[in-house]
């Protein structure tokens, strides 16, 4: 389990992260939340070991994330960035396979765990294809795939990070990719997903963490956090929440 | 020894002999690199035996028929072997010095000469080469005259200088005129201006770039350029035009110009380097200049 | 998708052609040597014992001109083109050159210094002088490389962008060093120097070659074993981290080895340019990018290419030689535009 305690974070002159806990459950998804600038990529640079806490510490499953070997590490704990910048042609299998690297199981078994892996992603089909002629969409499944293939199948003890893996896709792909981290959740994995969009947040997340210019605003399920109040707070929007007619789950109605 | 014709005769049938067999051990296949050297082996009546030179010997023009074996520093030791040859004669310019070492171990000499701007060096040279071709007598006989032709060239500028200073002389070497080479001291550059009487204004040592001040200041009496891609009028008309500070000086105002082949300046002194100096010299001292006259 | 070719085709047909290249740069060259004397000189070379008489000149020119240029062709291309796929996988550019880290510039610069320094100090003793010439370039390829990772280095991380840019600095800087160097010298010294910045692999020899085929034997065990650490590092360098590459020191060791590798192929044949470059690049257009695949083959593809420029050198102005960087350039620049205008394959 990723835990968090009493984390401060400075970028030159800033104080980006104020006071943050937070605790990353197995079997459940916490969306990240916050208008622009509120810390949300600093937070997930944090707990993924890119950036050094000024006070405050990361624990993996009680140890410190820093004392954690590099491959034992990346057998638990994977990264998904938002955008890649891969400049060469690799199929996409290829790339999928690279999320293998911590494990020593083989080349049949990878084989297996990279199809898996892509049909999680609904990218399947994208089989044989040179990464560079992907759409920006498309790349953004494969290294979901990829991420999805470092930790399969997603048990207890896993820990995926995922910085607005929706940004690039289309109303469809958004929700197949979230059902598909959901699902990783359901075997047991911890998820932290950052998210622009509210109603994404709310149907698939089991709590959210509202940040406010570094500090934590809210850390609670959907319902407690995404009230009318804390929108117009946070964001300075005005809402209305009402319960989705099939699901029940907030929805987020701009006024 | 008159007395005993038959050892007298035993001895005149073993020199001839010797000789023979000398000539024999002499090297038949020539690989020349150095443009002066082959210059010199050509006047020595050596040139039938050359079977290649380097891409600075170009004179005489028949020399270019030849196969080239590249520029002297950068010699291919599979090349030379591939014209089997008996001797590889060059100056210490000759290189580099592993494909020498490949050449040697191959079986075949490789001679070194000087190419010093000094006259001990053609003597030397001169010696040298005429023991190889078997031509010692040719060759004192050379070194001889090549010796009383800049000694009598010394004597005609002593007397010279007594009715005219000696003028500032400026050497420029170019490539289509553009960013001459001024010729300073320890260059084969400098040696000709002396020779021929003239004073280097240039203090700087080797070849060097000047500013177009630094030549205006410079003044000469007379300018000598050597040009690498031109030939005499064209040369001085892009001299002329690429280094306008040169306009002002009183070379070009009397027109006290004179253009002088650039392969006399690489790889030692050669056979024609007396006449360019006796030309050079009536240049310098006009006044005196039926004594240069050939 | 274009058809790749398959790992196994391109390693055979490149180490048949390997061989190809090697027969050809022994049985070839200015000396017209009837085909069997090479035969039964080369048998004769490995330790067989041939009873044929008169074979003094082809055991001569195979065993002391042949036979260690070939050498120095293969390990000079295989290190340059293997440092050239260290470097693109670093800078996670396929246009990437060793060059960029200024190995080139710093070993142009430590050559000058041996060639001019050592006319000044009245020049040196035959036997030495390339030791000499050899020693202070690789010396210099080694300390420019060095400062200019210092360069890059922050905080314990090696920033790859400022690298980049310390590495064209050091290399304009070393542009000028040379230039001033050449202006100091005089015209014999200035001709040593123009025809080195030129490469060429006349007057290979045993002495001079087993330095080099040491790093090249080196380079080549050690970096196919970082085949698939390289692969993820051209995902990103905190994607190849969090895929558990220490990817801190993956980079010094690229550095480390770009730097070694071009310091001595540079040091034992002056500067070739354009193999880095055109091989790797030749190679991931047939095979893909894996580099599992595209380091052993650019290490035998690297070798090829050079043996086949050389021969061109050695042969095209028979019996003078063309400086072996100018026929890599000719094949290399023209390739390269190509590349660019078809777009980055």
């Amino acid at each position: 389990m990723l835990q968090v305690e009493g984390l401060y974070l400075r970028r030159g002159s800033n104080e980006v992260l104020h006071d943050i806990h937070l605790q990353l459950p197995p079997g459940q998804v916490v969306g990240v939340l916050g208008p622009n600038g509120a810390g949300k990529s600093s937070l997930l640079s944090v707990l993924c070991g890119e950036l050094a806490p000024g006070r405050g510490r990361v624990t993996l499953q009680g140890r410190p994330l820093a004392d954690w070997a590099g491959q034992e590490r990346a057998r638990r704990l994977a990264v998904l960035p938002q955008v890649s910048s891969l400049s060469f042609s690799f199929r996409v299998e290829e790339v999928v396979g690279m999320g293998r690297m911590p494990h020593g199981t083989g080349q049949r078994r990878d084989a297996e765990i990279v199809e898996a892996a892509l049909q999680a992603a609904d990218a399947w089909h994208l089989v044989e294809r040179s990464y560079l002629a992907l759409s920006g969409g498309e790349r953004q499944r494969v290294h979901l795939a990829r991420v999805l293939a470092q930790l399969w199948p997603g048990e207890e003890g896993a820990t995926l990070l995922l910085d607005e893996p929706t940004s690039m896709l289309d109303p469809l792909h958004q929700h197949t990719t979230l059902e598909a981290v959901r699902r990783f959740a359901d075997c047991g994995a911890a998820v932290l997903v950052i998210l622009h969009d509210l109603n994404l947040a709310a149907r698939y997340c089991d709590r959210i963490l509202l940040l406010e210019q570094g500090r934590c605003h809210a850390f609670a399920t959907p319902d407690a956090v995404l009230t009318p109040a804390a929108l117009k707070a946070v964001y300075g929007i005005d809402v209305l929440v009402q319960a989705h007619p099939e699901r029940g789950h907030p929805l987020i109605i701009t006024r | 020894m008159m007395r005993r014709p038959a050892a007298f005769l035993a001895l005149c049938a073993s020199l001839v002999l010797s000789t023979q067999a000398l000539a024999a051990e002499l090297p038949q296949r020539w690989v020349s690199a150095g443009g002066a050297l082959s210059e010199w082996i050509t006047a020595l009546g050596g040139e039938a035996r050359l079977v290649g030179v380097d891409t600075t010997s170009q004179h005489p023009a028949s020399l270019k028929s030849l196969p080239s074996v590249g520029y002297q520093r950068q010699l291919s030791a599979e090349g030379i072997l591939s014209l089997r040859p008996g001797v590889l004669v060059g100056t210490e310019e000759m290189g580099p010095p592993p494909v020498l070492a490949q050449i040697r171990k191959a079986g075949v000499r490789v001679e070194l000469f000087s190419s010093k701007a000094e006259l001990p060096a053609v003597d030397e040279n001169l010696r040298h080469l005429g023991k190889l071709l078997g031509a010692e007598q040719q060759a004192s006989t050379l070194a001889a005259d090549y010796r009383q032709r800049l000694d009598a060239l010394h004597v005609n500028v002593k007397l010279a200088q007594a009715g005219q200073q000696a003028p500032g002389v400026l050497l420029l070497v170019g490539h289509a005129g553009a960013k001459p080479l001024i010729a300073g001291q320890g260059t084969a550059g400098d040696w000709l201006l002396g020779q021929a009487g003239g004073r280097n204004l240039a203090a700087h040592q080797g070849y060097k770039n000047f500013s177009n001040e630094a030549l205006a200041a410079l003044d000469p009496d007379v300018i000598v350029f050597s040009d690498r891609a031109l030939a005499d009028e064209q040369a001085l008309q892009a001299l002329l035009k690429e280094n306008p500070a040169l306009a002002a000086s009183r070379a070009v105002r009397e027109k006290r110009l004179v253009s002088l082949d650039p392969t006399l300046l690489v790889g030692g002194l050669g056979p024609r380097l007396p006449a360019t100096l006796q030309s050079l010299a009536a240049t310098f001292y006009p006044l005196a200049q039926a004594s240069f006259a050939q | 998708m274009k058809q790749r070719v398959q790992p196994r085709t391109l390693f055979i047909s490149l180490s048949l052609l390997c061989l190809l290249a090697i027969w050809l740069s022994l049985a070839l060259g200015p000396v017209s040597l009837p085909m069997f004397d090479t035969l039964c000189a080369g048998l004769r070379l490995l330790g067989l014992p041939v009873s044929e008489d008169g074979l003094q000149q082809a055991e001569m020119i195979l065993g002391q001109i042949r036979l260690p240029r070939t050498l120095l062709g293969l390990a000079v291309g295989a290190v340059l083109a293997l440092s050239g796929v260290a470097m693109q996988g670093l800078f996670r550019n396929p246009l990437a050159d060793p060059g960029l880290v200024g190995v080139a510039a710093g070993a142009a610069v430590g050559a000058a210094v041996a060639i001019v320094g050592g006319a000044w100090l009245g020049g040196m003793p035959d036997a030495f002088a390339p030791y000499l010439l050899s020693f202070c370039a690789f010396v210099g390829g080694l300390g420019v490389t060095a400062l200019v990772y210092r360069l890059g280095r922050r905080d314990g991380q090696t920033n790859v962008a400022t690298m980049l840019l310390a590495g064209v600095a050091m290399t304009a800087l070393g542009g000028a060093a040379v230039g001033l160097f050449s202006y100091l010298a005089d015209d014999a010294t200035l001709r040593t120097l123009t025809f080195w910045n030129l490469g060429s692999l006349n007057g290979a020899s045993y002495e001079r070659l087993w330095p080099l085929l040491l790093v090249a034997t080196g380079v080549a065990v050690w970096l196919p074993r970082r085949a698939k650490a390289l692969n993820a590092l051209l995902l990103g360098e905190s994607e190849a981290r969090h895929l558990g590459v220490d990817v801190e020191r993956l980079k010094r060791e690229l550095v480390f080895c770009t730097a070694l590798g071009v310091g001595a192929a540079v040091a034992a044949a002056g500067l070739i340019g354009f193999i880095g470059l055109v091989v790797p690049h030749l190679v991931r257009l047939l095979a893909g990018p894996d580099h599992r695949v595209v380091l052993p083959a650019s290490l035998l593809a690297g070798g090829v290419l050079m043996l086949f420029a050389d021969l061109a050198a050695r042969l095209l102005l028979a019996p003078a030689e063309l400086p072996i960087g100018i026929v890599t350039a000719f094949i290399g620049a023209p390739f390269f535009l190509f590349l660019l205008m078809r777009g980055r394959g």
